[in-house]
């Protein structure tokens, strides 16, 4: 429970960055940047970019996202944006709309 | 299952850990606590709680806040703001019910609305219109007590009578009614027959 857990019924406009691992239930919009790893739940919803090292994405996701390690695109997800890490997961039943770059020179 | 594995077992709360910044606007239908930083505006139905980690730099209004950490803003709760012992906080607080702990450190205004606008008028024309039915109805009560215990506190009271006789002249300033109910009033373990007496008289006065 260390973790920081955005709620269902929390909506959040603006920034949210830190150095620890994230969940978000609800709806963040702006911008997320974590050293660490978010997790977007089924029921979470973010309108933003992200900037983190690891993503597992089961909810919605709108905006660009730039992982340094790892993005996962659970099966239910809903994903458009672009996304840019060394490892991309996408899953059976997963929906994605957007450019993928794995260009590890990128880094 | 996804949920499951991705939340950690999360409960219903929302957590702000530590690390963790936020800056914009914030709302929500559920309790909130603050270990890390939250700046801009913040909007809760229910409570928010700021742990001694946290720091709070926004306008809340919430329901119910409990601070044990930061805060520096204004906060307008529907219900009860407390500052605990390790609370501090710069700015204004509106709230029906404030709660501020010895330990505490607040600088701001305090708004806990109009003062219970419900109690006060309530209880002035309360008082008036007691105190002359008090006098009128505290004699009929008194004849009545004494006659009961007359038979044990007689035997008590006789060594003790001799007390009673003295208090009984500074009562007649009342109505000759009064003064005759309230001389027995002292004077029952003398003579149990004539409170009865008495009794019936006050009752045809009435």
């Amino acid at each position: 429970m260390a973790n920081t857990v955005i709620g269902s019924s929390i909506v959040i406009d603006g920034e949210i960055s830190g150095d620890e691992d994230l969940v978000i239930q609800g709806t963040v919009k702006g911008k997320i940047s974590l050293k660490e790893s978010l997790y977007v739940e089924g029921s979470g919803v973010v309108e933003a970019d992200i900037e983190t090292q690891n993503v597992e994405i089961a909810g919605r996701v709108t905006g660009n996202i730039a992982a340094s390690d790892k993005v996962e695109l659970k099966s239910e997800c809903r994903v458009v944006g672009d996304i840019k890490a060394p490892r991309i997961l996408i899953a059976d039943g997963a929906s994605f709309k957007g450019n993928v770059d794995m260009d590890e020179k990128a880094r | 299952m996804a949920a499951k594995d991705l939340g950690g077992g999360a409960g219903n709360n929302t957590v702000i850990g530590q690390s963790i910044l936020i800056s914009g606007k914030l709302t929500g239908d559920e309790d909130l606590t603050v270990q890390g930083r939250v700046e801009g505006e913040l909007t809760l139905t229910r409570t928010l709680i700021v742990e001694p980690s946290g720091v709070v730099k926004a306008n809340v209004a919430v329901k119910n806040a409990i601070i044990s950490g930061v805060v520096v803003g204004n906060i307008n709760a529907t219900e009860s703001v407390e500052l605990t012992r390790e609370g501090r906080m710069v700015g204004d607080i509106r709230a029906p019910r404030v709660i501020i702990v010895d330990g505490a450190s607040f600088r701001g205004r305090v708004d806990m609305g109009d003062v219970e606008p419900g109690r006060l008028p309530a209880e002035r024309p309360q008082r008036p219109v007691i105190r002359p039915q008090v006098r009128p109805g505290a004699a009929p009560p008194r004849p009545p007590p004494p006659p009961a215990r007359s038979a044990p506190t007689a035997v008590e009271r006789r060594p003790s009578a001799p007390p009673a006789p003295p208090s009984a002249p500074p009562r007649p300033p009342p109505p000759p009614a009064a003064t005759a109910a309230k001389v027995e009033a002292p004077t029952p373990p003398l003579v149990g027959a004539g409170a009865k007496k008495k009794v019936i008289i006050k009752k045809k006065t009435k």
